[in-house]
């Protein structure tokens, strides 16, 4: 059953239809032929009735006499007048049951005994013998309520067996016919009819592995059909995903670009924190660059501003670096997150408590990842109050890497709990949006992204992404 | 034999009531009763219709054919007074013979003789009436003369009758009937005319086909035209005997000639019948 199951439904209906068709005929047909054979062997018994009637009235006086002669005249001639009964043999017995004649003297011959006889022998209906192809009567022949005698009759039963075969042929031929005709237009409308959902099958297979797609128009029959309503509630549903996975990437756009816009002020404001030292550095050389120790000092002033303005351009472009090349995260890319977050710890005077140390590179994609702490670092800093605490904790577990950033700010709002369980959709009011991309990505990478309460009091978010999984960290491993 | 003595007191019967409930029948209308017996093939319509109108035109009376299923049945009526003139087997004439006259005798191949036949199944292979022991046979009729006397005759000869001889004997009233019996298997053998027996070979080969004769008797007296010995000279006696005898002379006559196989009529002697009456003789003495 489980393997019918498993055909597809334009073959399983065709072949019910076929099974139905054929049980149907099959019905018919006994019906049929019962039928046939009832009124046939009425029309038999009625025939030879007549037949024996016939003989028997015309029969008495001679079989009374005990004359085999006129029986067998009588029988010659009936043979001639009933040919439509088609009397095979004719038998007369006298009354101890003994051949008076017969239509065939020499089979049987006068005084003989009298033939065995089917034992379901009536007196007032034929028996069909189909396997000899005969029918069998008997009569008996009464004068003022003695026997007499009797006759025996055998009745060629071939025709109407005959008959009887080629309408079972017929019907045979026949039900064949429409059974495989049903089941050929059972066939062609059941796949008419499965069209539009294997195509609708198509599009939500296709949906599994990329943009889901929805169903040209030209495909799509009247609104009334319910193939209609049913591309049409598809394609709503496929223009809803749509639209949805184009806000977020727009979201996501405008996170990048608000997260940039903090680090350029960021970064202007860390290049113009020395820059009022370099000028006075500059001011100092000019007026007084004659004296060594003076010179050596505003120069040493100037070469160390001037690196830690390099190290944050360095820093900026390995982050914002549109022709980026793969390469695995390495220490240096956690500290440079130190530099890149360094406005805004200033600017709150928060405690930047980095744990941890990555003795190795870790085969992921540096600029994805570097992007995804960088997010989280940002987005506790923003939470965390003015002194408050920020720790990161990095290293490898096994084959994952993991990375720990806590706060102590008031924690994640429930929403934002709810949005990362996929529970909410995130809107503006509700904020979160930036956890929900960073959420993303990460499961992009293939890892997962937990958040909890940290012991400092805020949350704690927990980033795990295994290591050298698929082609892309290969690749990584290898680039590096 | 029984039955040679019941007709006499039927004849009795019936010529009493011919006498008295049908007085003037034959006078009175003045038409020529003639009575036929199945000695030739009395089945033939043709032969009935042109003998007809070949006796009402040669007669100048209208002819009324009789005919009947037994010999008997005619015998009776001729011999009452009933019938003018009949053709009957010899047999029945030899018997009656003190109240028949002969009108003529037919002449076959020249002479006006016949034969008896045994007859059996083609191809059994016997050659003798002694042969046919324990046989169903197949007589034509008590009173015929080639389809009973003469093979009882012989039987009585050999001391035997024909009751105990034959498992079983069978009549089936008229010559054809005992060759379709043997034909048919139903009687392993059978007495009969040989005169009908080859006019059938030439009309009904298919008929005899499945028969073979097993010996032919001694030639016989044919069966004659008799009339009661009362109208023996009554003037429609002698105008049918003329019709006879003239037969051949027109081609009505021959016609009906024709289909009899028959060459004429002739003038008959009454002397011509002892072998019948010899045969009978035996054949009582033995009863």
């Amino acid at each position: 059953m489980t393997g019918l199951r498993a055909l597809p439904l334009a073959i399983r209906i065709p072949l019910l239809v076929a099974i139905l068709m054929i049980a149907v005929g099959v019905v018919a047909s006994e019906r049929v032929l019962s039928r046939l054979q009832d009124v046939q062997e009425r029309q038999l018994s009625d025939l030879t009735e007549a037949y024996l009637d016939g003989l028997s009235s015309s029969l008495v006086d001679p079989v009374l006499r005990e004359d085999p002669w006129e029986v067998f005249d009588i029988l010659d001639r009936a043979r001639g007048l009933y040919a439509a009964v088609r009397p095979l043999e004719t038998i007369v017995l006298d009354d101890r049951g003994t051949v008076l004649a017969a239509s065939d003297p020499r089979r049987f011959p006068i005084g003989s005994p009298a033939p065995p006889q089917p034992d379901v022998l009536f007196a007032n209906a034929a028996h069909v013998d189909e396997e000899e192809a005969r029918a069998y009567a008997r009569r008996m022949l009464t004068v003022e309520g003695r026997q007499v005698g009797s006759i025996l009759v055998a009745i060629d039963a071939a025709p109407i067996l005959e008959e009887r075969r080629a309408v079972l042929f017929t019907l045979l031929a026949s039900n064949a016919a429409v059974t495989l005709a049903a089941a050929v237009l059972g066939w062609i409308a059941v796949r008419r009819m499965v069209r539009p959902i294997r195509l609708l099958g198509t599009h939500l297979t296709q949906a599994l592995d990329g943009p889901v797609s929805p169903i040209p128009a030209a495909l799509i029959p009247a609104q009334r059909t319910e193939v209609g309503r049913l591309f049409r509630s598809y394609n709503a549903l496929a223009l809803a995903l749509g639209e949805r996975d184009a806000l977020l990437a727009r979201a996501a756009e405008e996170e990048r670009l608000a997260s940039l816009g903090r680090l350029a002020s960021g970064m202007a404001h860390e290049i113009n924190n020395p820059l009022g030292g370099l000028f006075n550095a500059l001011d100092t050389l000019k007026v007084h660059g004659d004296k060594a120790a003076i010179r050596k000092g505003s120069v040493d002033l100037l070469e160390r501003g001037l690196k830690g303005i390099r190290d944050v351009v360095r820093t900026t472009l390995a982050t914002y670096r549109p022709d980026r090349e793969l390469r695995p995260l390495r220490q240096a890319d956690i500290d440079d997150l130190r530099i890149l977050v360094r406005p805004e710890t200033a600017r709150k005077q928060l405690a930047l408590d980095f744990g941890g140390r990555l003795d190795r590179d870790v085969p992921i994609d540096a600029f994805q990842l570097r992007q995804i702490l960088l997010n989280v670092l940002l987005n506790a800093c923003r939470a965390a109050p003015e002194g408050g605490t920020v720790r990161v904790t990095v290293g490898t577990k096994g084959a994952d890497f993991m990375a720990r950033i806590e706060d102590s700010g008031p924690g994640l709002p429930e929403d934002a709990e709810q949005i990362l369980k996929g529970g909410l959709k995130p809107t503006a009011e509700r904020g979160g949006l930036g956890l929900v991309i960073t959420s993303r990505m990460v499961g992009d990478l293939g890892g997962s992204l937990v958040a909890d309460t940290s012991a400092l009091g805020g949350a704690r978010i927990t980033i795990t992404i295994p290591m050298a999984v698929g082609a892309a960290a290969e690749e990584v491993l290898h680039v590096a | 034999m029984d039955n040679l003595l019941r007709p006499s007191r039927r004849a009795v019967v019936l010529g009493l009531a011919a006498a008295t409930a049908r007085p003037a029948t034959a006078a009175a209308v003045s038409v020529l009763r003639f009575g036929l017996t199945p000695v030739f093939l009395s089945s033939d319509l043709d032969l009935l219709a042109n003998l007809q109108t070949y006796l009402e035109a040669t007669t100048g009376y209208p002819v009324e054919l009789v005919t009947r299923r037994t010999y008997q049945e005619i015998t009776t009526l001729l011999v009452s007074g009933e019938l003018d003139a009949a053709w009957i087997c010899g047999y029945p004439y030899v018997a009656f013979r003190d109240r028949l006259s002969l009108v003529a005798v037919p002449v076959w191949r020249g002479r006006p003789l016949y034969q008896s036949y045994l007859l059996s199944a083609a191809g059994r292979g016997v050659r003798s009436l002694a042969d046919l022991e324990g046989d169903v046979h197949a007589f034509s009729d008590p009173d015929s003369n080639s389809g009973f006397l003469v093979t009882a005759a012989e039987l009585a000869e050999m001391d035997e009758r024909p009751e105990t001889f034959f498992e079983r004997t069978l009549f089936t009233y008229s010559h054809r009937n005992v060759v379709r019996a043997v034909a048919s298997g139903l009687a392993a053998s059978g007495s009969v005319d040989g005169y009908v027996y080859e006019v059938l070979k030439e009309v009904s080969p298919d008929l005899i086909a499945p028969t073979e004769i097993v010996r032919a008797s001694d030639w016989k007296p044919f069966p004659p035209i008799a009339c009661p010995r009362a109208y023996e000279a009554s003037a429609k006696t002698e105008a049918l005997r003329v019709a006879l005898m003239r037969m051949t002379d027109t081609g009505d006559g021959r016609a009906v000639l024709d289909l009899l196989r028959l060459d004429g009529f002739a003038p008959g002697q009454p002397g011509f019948f002892e072998p019948i009456r010899l045969a009978m003789e035996s054949v009582r003495r033995l009863g």
